[in-house]
């Protein structure tokens, strides 16, 4: 089992130090200075991006897709519990049941709605039309390893497929769609700043 | 690879910045934006989602810069720029989208396509297939402010017949229109044509403000081209007249695109001799009933009146509220479109479209929720601040058969100010209460 | 020297005057005139300036008794 925990370590390293080099990456790039003055507050805009703007009431497309949404969200809480659940894997023997069954079954329940995207992006029209191979080989990877993760919860003689999946899945992370992780969190704090400085977001009146 | 293709790509690798690079490769392409954009709503198909207009970058840009991409290309879409491609890339930016942010806001990861749009639009007008029209326009106002002087004495000739207009309309001998006044406290700047100079200017003259006008027009055609150093020249004439003149505030004219840049990005463009504040007119409306220094009559127009939210201003600028200040002081059945505010819809006339006549027929077509949108609010007048969307909206108005009037802020205002004579020019007159007099409006100056 | 092409620019702000000529002076051939009335008075300074930029030549401007703007422009580009 030890050689199985080792790929997956190294899959987790490598996939940490691709992320860190997309991270170093981008940062090494120019950051506009902003000297206008400010109509609102880019820290309020920010701490927004984060909180209340990612509420589905706070966009439209989210109110018009509302089951697309808790889709996806499902999904990605799946994907934080599959990551947790890696990180404590040489201790699972150790976590009380009602923590295993729980974590196993977010994760379960992230992999039965990631299926689902994976479906949807090959039977939905609009979304056939934007996927590229990177984008299905992405959500089944992740689908099935969460479905992995769940069943090894409490299956260990799915161990070593687990592991060997996970190593796999965790250093494919940085390559392809998946590294959206990293840039989500630059993306949110540009949006932020940006509507924030301008008075758009936060506001208490901004749409009726 | 071609001279005109390595511009392209040498244009798009000077412009890659924290915020560009985190727009190409920040999206999950999960389509959630596709309702955002009017030109899906008018015409639903893969090709109008913004995630799809940008992915067309996004292939570039992989093949340029991703290690899996120059490995397979096919998995992640990547693709070699070429001459096609770049005619592409050329469509898509000038003529299928308006970089109204509408998907950026409704985007769960906030990604900014309107920024790789204009990317987009840099790296083609530098390899030379950006439109004609938009190059010429912006280098012809290069030109005026390189030599002000073949020009400037029939302007200020017209200045002067603009100015016995003011007077007479006023009632107020003494009104004037200042033009280059050393130490004004505001540089006006208009757009083109008089119907930007003579309102304002009686606002101005009633709020008895210290102000002057600007020898050149707010419009930055390098803006919508996304060429930074065009645009920065069109701007200088600006920065130099109110430096020169020693103003402390610079007031643009009802219009979007020219706000938004001198708002936010020309002060990043003259470090250290930007040091004025920057209003819209529509600010400047509201101060001044604010204060109390001009007075509007509150019962001007009870026929139904709505709104259009210029991208630009609102969602762009965060002026929602200002607009809707001043109307409640002269409108009494103000309607509200739905979606409003930040959420507006684009009328499909921004990003320079509206100068694009080969693209006419698409930018109408693109119109058509929006002119669905004030159709229902049943509005007979409908207000707008930004020159762009006027000109948009009234072709809407004709192609859509909306029956409704368009109209600038300070127009209405104006005319709810109750002058001697009113402000002549426009159809609506008959829905302004009490306004039998009229005077012949010159055509329009500058 | 005969103009080739008359055009009728009244009624349009600015800047389409000269979006328009940009569009149809490509229907003349180098060296001929193309004439064009205008009621916008920004042409006055917005034509100029489109000749100096391009590199056309602006043959005469004028602003007539009927409150028009007549010019000749030649291609030369």
């Amino acid at each position: 089992m030890l050689i199985f925990q080792l790929i997956a370590l190294l899959g987790f390293l490598a996939g940490l130090y691709g992320l860190y080099l997309r991270y170093a990456e981008t940062r090494r790039r120019p950051l506009p200075p902003d000297r206008s003055p400010l109509k609102g507050n880019p820290t309020h805009g920010i701490v927004y991006a984060f909180t209340a703007g990612m509420m589905p009431w706070a966009k439209e497309s989210t109110r018009l897709h509302g089951i697309a949404y808790l889709r996806g969200i499902g999904f990605h809480l799946g994907i934080f519990a599959a990551l947790g659940a890696f990180l404590l894997s040489p201790f699972w023997g150790a976590l009380p049941a009602l923590l295993s069954w729980t974590l196993s079954g977010v994760i379960a329940l992230g992999a039965i709605l990631g299926a689902a995207g994976g479906v949807l992006r090959l039977v939905e029209h609009n979304l056939r039309g934007l996927s590229l191979p990177d984008d299905h080989f992405a959500v089944w990877l992740v689908s099935a390893w969460l479905a992995l993760s769940a069943i090894a919860l409490h299956g260990p003689g799915w161990l070593p497929a687990y592991y060997l999946l996970s190593a796999v899945t965790l250093a494919y992370i940085p390559l392809g769609k998946i590294r959206h992780c990293l840039y989500f969190f630059f993306s949110r704090i540009f949006f932020g700043r940006f509507f924030g400085r301008r008075g758009v977001f936060p506001h208490p009146k901004t749409t009726q | 690879m071609t001279a005109q293709v390595e511009l392209a790509l040498n244009t798009l690798e000077a412009q890659l910045n924290q915020p560009l690079e985190t727009a190409l490769e920040a999206c999950a392409r999960c389509g959630l934006c596709a309702e955002a954009c009017h030109y899906y709503r008018a015409q639903p198909s893969v090709e109008h989602i913004p995630a799809f207009r940008a992915e067309q970058l996004r292939s570039v840009y992989r093949y340029e810069r991703d290690f899996l991409s120059r490995l397979f290309p096919f998995w992640t879409g990547a693709k070699k720029l070429d001459e096609k491609t770049l005619l592409h890339l050329t469509e898509i930016a000038f003529s299928q989208c308006t970089l109204c942010r509408r998907c950026t806001i409704n985007c769960p990861l906030g990604v900014d396509t309107p920024l790789l749009m204009r990317a987009v639009r840099a790296m083609t007008t530098a390899a030379g297939t950006a439109p004609e029209i938009l190059v010429m326009l912006a280098d012809a106002a290069i030109e005026k402010g390189a030599d002000p002087s073949f020009f400037k004495e029939l302007f200020l000739e017209q200045i002067r017949e603009i100015e016995e207009q003011l007077r007479n309309i006023t009632g107020d001998p003494n009104a004037t229109i200042p033009v280059e006044k050393q130490g004004a406290r505001v540089l006006y700047v208009p757009l083109a044509g008089v119907h930007t100079i003579l309102p304002p200017a009686i606002v101005f003259n009633a709020a008895k403000e210290d102000w002057t006008l600007s020898i050149f027009e707010a419009a930055n055609y390098g803006v919508f081209l996304g060429d930074v150093n065009r645009a920065k020249q069109v701007a200088k004439r600006i920065v130099d007249e109110a430096n020169r003149l020693g103003v402390q505030e610079i007031v643009i004219a009802e219009c979007g695109h020219a706000y938004a840049s001198y708002r936010w990005d020309v002060p990043n463009w003259f470090p250290g001799q930007f040091h004025f504040k920057v209003r819209s007119m529509i600010e400047v409306l509201a101060d001044y009933l604010r204060e109390g220094r001009i007075q509007v009559d509150p019962n001007f127009i009870t026929e139904p009146v709505t709104y259009h939210d210029s991208c630009n201003l609102a969602r762009n600028s965060g002026l929602i509220e200002e607009p809707r200040f001043v109307l409640k002081h002269i409108v009494k059945d103000f309607r509200e479109m739905t979606p409003n505010k930040a959420e507006a819809l684009c009328c499909g006339g921004g990003g320079g479209l509206v100068a694009l006549a080969e693209y006419t027929e698409r930018r109408i077509q693109a119109g058509r929720p929006k002119a669905e949108q004030i159709q229902k609010t049943g509005a007979r007048l409908v207000v707008a601040a930004c020159e762009n969307c006027r000109l948009q909206i009234g072709d809407l108005n004709e192609r859509y058969g909306l029956n409704v009037h368009i109209t600038a802020l300070t127009d209405l205002v104006v005319r709810a100010m109750r002058l001697p004579k009113p402000l002549p020019g426009t159809e609506a007159e008959h829905l302004f209460e009490g306004q039998k007099e009229m005077v012949e409006l010159d055509p329009p100056a500058h | 020297m005969e103009v080739k092409l008359s055009l009728d620019f009244k009624g349009l702000l600015c800047p389409l005057p000269v979006v328009k000529l940009a569009q149809t002076i490509k229907q003349v051939e180098i060296g001929e005139l193309v004439e064009a009335v205008a009621t916008d008075p920004g042409v006055m300074a917005d034509i100029p300036a489109w000749t100096r930029s391009t590199g056309n030549e602006l043959v005469t401007l004028e602003k007539r008794d009927d409150k028009t703007f007549r010019f000749v422009v030649k291609r030369l580009k």
